[in-house]
């Protein structure tokens, strides 16, 4: 068993809107091992890119984390100022941003952008080192070195996304967060940039989280995977195990909703309802307003997040019990 | 870039033309015409009346009229003034315009850096009272009564505190014995500012790629070394006391031209910041860990400032009508002086020539503008 | 992009201002009732979620209760004078007190402002221009939005020439400075009232607010909605009139509060130089402070303070609201 870098425990973060309190994360509980890759999927408005913010402590100004801990080799984030969680970014915690697009400032040139990080956490002062350094970063994710000197509105999407996952990897950090990293491109360059990352991945030897709300993109880069739900984290368990043992309905609707490659072609069974609106989540399980399987219980008492066994974790009174 | 200039000066000059052909159909529309006025000015003699008539050529068609104006004007020639009769025009805004750019200038220079300063910092730190205290410090500033504003600060700074001058340009006393002329030493102020302000534009161009640890040093450098340079030669010549002292009649009207129209930059500033500031690249600037002097000034600062940029076309109009204002109040001799005079005691030929001033000069601004736009947003220097 | 459209007040397809939709029952019961009758709810329920908006802030509530103030002042003149105040002394231009010289006296139980040089009430001289600058900025604001509606939409709507010359001259007023083009015109033409609302009207009308309208108005054109009215066959009027214009009107509004506030200094700036033919106004009162002498003379403070202040503050009112306004028409602007 390798280490655990990153132990998040009853993850609880709160956005205040006028109109009320969003809860886009809810007593959300994962570890993440070295080098392993944790996928995160769920519909739209789950409180995906929540989590991911709330793990380098990015929060737009209404958000507040309720409570929980980040635990980091060991450090908890939750209670650090911003100028302390400084040093932790980028150095051990990068991310690729959903907008990948819109994350490079236009008015600088892309290699500055880089160099930028490498002068705050490397001290890589020195020009030429530090252009050698990108050159170096240009080259493994595919990019023409000579790119560097040119502006984001210079690049397609394709490169662009590209050279944010060459800043991403610039300070050889522990974990790289990716955020639907591929959403605002055409699936040709979708594939190829997917299986550079887990390849670039396995060479660093660097952990992952992969975001996404396609369990297909999801379930082709992770060792484990993770089903949220309304806020909560649902279901936890490796690939497999999300794969061929589902557990919780909501999953398992997932499961049967996404068309297998290999087998033979099942029927897409649809989930009715429309997910919460967060600000006034369902009593008890989020899930039972659409769930075939909620009974009394389900209404009134919120399920554990426990184990079922080796390591797979779900929360649902009535787990399910199928083979996929 | 070379192409988006071109174009925005076709532009400028299509603009100008519409304009001197409504500033002669404005003319046209005045009632009765421009003879009768002359006829019933007791103050000019005959000889004067039909030189004024003849060159107006106040009998021909319209049409012809308006190309005789048209030509005129590119041959240089505004006519005569009635006021300053027989000066022409032209002679007198040479004299004049200088002192408006000075006034115009150095508060517009003051009050953009002072504006996006302050207006960074309230979108970054947003804290009620602050906030509520600037705005409406701010936009009370932006909307003050002018004249009313500058008998305020010739109430509190020249009556009360005395530390300026009440108004003019120079103090006669001083001056009576000076060995040249007051306009002499104020083109040669002129000057010197803008051989100044070339110098360090230069200067912070050239020393703009060195590591970023010594880069304060050697601008701050430059800028003392520069100054000192200034001081010594101004010493030597011994024109020093003179130009000071037009220097302190220039204060109260800089400070407050400045104060009028800071505040609409600050207020600028801090929307474009605060959109600016949910961004996704600033999302990345923090993920990056950068130090949040650098998120807000090279990253944030530096985006919100394009729209301010572009928007400084309506706060050149704007700090322009007050400039003029504020010549008016402080008896500042400038064109905006004139103007006023001029309108009042209906002098017509100095009128539209200070009115034709003021389009050149806002539409040059205009591309001053555009020109400094295109610097700052490489999507267009290298569109 | 779902929150811009929550806000405008004109373009809600779903009632509810919050963004909640209405549940099946309710729909049932609106369905029920004539067209009308739904529509002007929807409009009451979209004004009263704006005007709750428009309360969260706090400045724009300052400038609405300055407005009130001033208009309360307009309204209360025609009632003072003659019931409580006798015309041939408190009469704001003819008025004279003979028991209060020498004139300018300072503010006393008779005179609260005091008097001016030429022995008038100036607590009666600011409130009977009140109404005057009321008047002349809310006829140069409708002249405003009537020609910046008609000219953005249409230059929107059609493009082509008709887009670049009014883009020119937009470009040619947005340069030039609005109170120097004023003050040739007072040099020019005797400028009166009405006159004066009538060329402030035009030239903002052709100059900024065009060219922000405009802009609105290309992204109403491409929205799908006017796509679908096109290819419905309506007129090019009926588009314009039914479905741009009607969109634009939240936008307007909030350029008739900046062009007020221009109007009232514009009016100010003209009469205090003399160039405005007008028997009293807030600037006029400063003007003849000034050919009396006693601009500088700092003792007489009532002369300037009153009016100078009112001039002030009315503006910054206007600009005010227009301010607020401008954050429930634009929610980027808007915290959380
Ligand atoms: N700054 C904010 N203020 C208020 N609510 C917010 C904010 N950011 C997100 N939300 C809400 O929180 C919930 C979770 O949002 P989040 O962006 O984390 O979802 P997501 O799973 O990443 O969705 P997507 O797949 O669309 O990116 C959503 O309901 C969203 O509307
Ligand atoms: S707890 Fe009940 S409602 Fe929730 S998923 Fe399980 S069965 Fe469905
Ligand atoms: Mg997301």
């Amino acid at each position: 068993m390798s280490e655990t870098i990153l132990r998040v425990e009853n993850l609880t973060m709160h956005y205040t809107t006028r109109a009320g309190i969003v809860s886009a994360v809810d007593d959300v509980s994962f570890t993440l091992d070295e080098g392993e890759s944790l996928g995160l999927v769920g519909e739209s408005g789950c409180g995906k890119t929540s989590v991911a913010n709330s793990l380098l402590k990015l929060l737009a100004d209404n958000a507040v984390i309720k409570g929980g801990q980040i635990r980091f080799k060991g450090t908890d984030f939750v209670p650090l100022s911003e100028e302390e969680m400084r040093p932790y970014r980028w150095r051990n915690i990068s991310m690729v941003f959903q907008a990948a697009m819109n994350s490079l400032n236009p008015v600088y040139r892309v290699g500055d952008q880089i160099i930028e990080a490498l002068e705050t956490h490397l001290g890589l002062y020195s020009h030429a080192q530090a252009r050698q350094r990108v050159t170096e970063l240009f080259t493994m994710v595919g990019l023409d070195p000579a790119l560097m000197d040119q502006y984001p509105h210079e690049y397609s999407g394709g490169m662009r996304q590209r050279a944010v996952i060459a800043m991403a990897l610039s300070c050889n950090p522990d974990l790289v967060i990716a955020d639907e990293p591929t959403t605002a491109l055409d699936v040709i360059v979708q594939d190829a940039l997917l299986r550079q990352l887990k390849t670039l991945q396995e060479m660093i030897g660097m952990s992952m989280i992969y975001i996404s709300h396609d369990i297909a993109v999801i379930a082709e880069v992770s060792d484990r995977i993770g089903v949220m739900y309304a806020g909560k984290l649902v279901e936890l368990a490796s690939a497999d195990e999300i794969f061929h043992h589902p557990v919780h309905p909501y999953t398992v609707a997932l499961m049967s909703a996404f068309p297998s490659v290999t087998g033979p072609k099942r029927e897409l069974q649809t989930l009715a309802g429309e997910p919460p609106n967060l600000l006034y989540p369902p009593s008890g399980c989020r899930f039972h307003p659409r769930c075939p399987f909620a009974t009394e219980i389900c209404r009134q008492q919120e399920p554990e997040f426990k184990d079922h066994g080796g390591g797979h974790y779900a929360a649902c009174w009535h787990p399910q019990e199928v083979t996929v | 870039m070379a192409r988006y200039i071109a174009q925005r000066l076709l532009q400028i000059i299509l603009t100008f033309f519409l304009f001197l052909a409504l500033s002669y159909m404005l003319l046209e529309a005045m009632p009765g015409d421009f003879s009768q006025l002359f006829l019933q000015d007791p103050k000019l003699t005959l000889a004067q009346r039909e030189a004024i008539a003849a060159s107006l050529g106040l009998n021909r068609p319209p049409h012809e009229r308006f190309f005789r104006y048209i030509g005129s004007f590119l041959r240089g020639d505004l006519g005569v003034s009635f006021q300053y009769y027989p000066r022409p025009v032209v002679d007198v805004i040479l004299e004049r315009a200088p002192r408006t750019l000075m006034l115009f200038i150095s508060s517009t220079v003051v009050s953009f850096y002072v504006g996006f300063f302050v207006g960074k910092l309230l979108a970054w730190r947003r804290g009620r009272v602050l906030e509520y205290i600037t705005t409406v410090g701010g936009v009370t500033l932006y909307t003050v009564f002018t004249p009313w504003f500058g008998l305020l600060m010739i109430w509190l700074f020249a009556f009360t505190l005395d530390w300026f001058p009440i108004g003019k340009f120079i103090t006669p006393r001083l001056w009576r014995d000076a060995p040249v002329e007051a306009n002499v030493v104020f083109n040669r102020m002129l000057l010197t500012a803008l051989v100044v302000s070339i110098v360090l534009l230069t200067w912070f161009i050239l020393t703009r790629r060195i590591d970023t640890r010594r880069r304060r040093v050697v601008h701050w450098g430059g800028m003392g070394l520069g100054l000192a340079v200034v001081v010594g030669i101004w010493g030597a010549s011994g024109l020093g006391p003179y130009a000071l002292n037009i220097l302190h009649h220039l204060m109260l009207p800089v400070l407050t031209l400045t104060l009028i129209s800071f505040a609409g930059t600050m207020l600028l500033t801090r929307n474009s910041m605060l959109e600016t500031l949910r961004e996704d690249y600033i999302t990345t600037a923090r993920a990056k860990g950068l130090p949040e002097k650098v998120i807000r000034d090279k990253h944030a600062a530096r985006n919100a400032m394009l729209p301010v940029v572009t928007s400084l076309v309506f706060s050149l109009a704007f700090a322009l009508s007050g400039g003029v204002i504020t010549e008016g109040v402080f008896s500042w001799p400038g064109m905006g002086e004139v103007l006023l005079t001029s309108a009042v005691v209906q002098d017509i030929p100095m009128m539209m020539g200070a009115l034709i001033f003021t389009a050149i000069f806002a539409l040059l601004a205009h591309l001053v503008v555009d020109i400094l736009y295109a610097f700052l947003d490489p999507r267009i220097r290298y569109g | 992009m779902a929150t811009e459209e929550r806000h405008n007040p004109f373009a809600t397809a779903q009632p509810a201002g919050d963004g909640t939709t209405l549940d099946q029952q309710e729909r049932e019961r609106l369905r029920a009732q004539p067209l009308w009758r739904v529509r002007l709810k929807l409009l009451a329920g979209t004004l009263w979620n704006n005007w709750k908006l428009f309360t969260e802030n706090k400045i724009g509530l300052i400038g609405l209760a300055i407005i009130l103030f001033y208009a309360g002042l307009a309204l209360a003149h025609p009632l003072l004078m003659g019931r409580v105040w006798d015309p041939l002394i408190y009469d704001p231009v003819i008025g004279f007190d003979p028991l209060a010289a020498p004139h300018p006296a300072p503010p006393s139980a008779q005179h609260w402002l005091g008097t001016d040089p030429l022995g008038r009430d100036v607590l009666s001289q600011l409130m009977f221009s009140t109404a005057s600058e009321f008047i002349l900025g809310m006829v140069a604001a409708l002249i405003t939005v009537t020609i910046g509606t008609s000219i953005g939409a249409l230059a929107a709507y059609f493009g082509g020439w008709i887009d670049t010359f009014f883009m020119r001259l937009a470009d040619l007023v947005i340069t030039l400075p609005a109170i120097v083009l004023l003050i040739v015109l007072g040099g020019l033409f005797t400028l009166d009232l009405p006159l004066l609302a009538l060329v402030i009207g035009i030239l903002s009308g052709f100059g900024a607010t065009t060219v922000i309208i405009k802009s609105q108005a290309l992204t109403i054109k491409v929205r799908t909605y006017v796509e679908a009215a096109w290819v419905a066959g309506g007129s090019h009027w009926h588009i314009i009139l039914r479905h741009i214009i009607p969109n634009l009107l939240p936008l307007t509004f909030l350029y008739m509060m900046f062009t007020v506030t221009d109007a009232i200094f514009a009016e100010a700036i003209l009469s205090y130089f003399g160039l405005l033919n007008i028997r009293m106004s807030w600037g006029l009162m400063i003007h003849t402070t000034q050919s009396a002498g006693y601009l500088l003379n700092f003792q007489t403070w009532w002369l300037i303070v009153p009016p100078g202040l009112s001039i002030t503050l009315l503006c910054a009112a206007f600009y005010l609201v227009g301010r607020a306004l401008d954050e429930v028409v634009n929610p980027r602007l808007r915290k959380r």
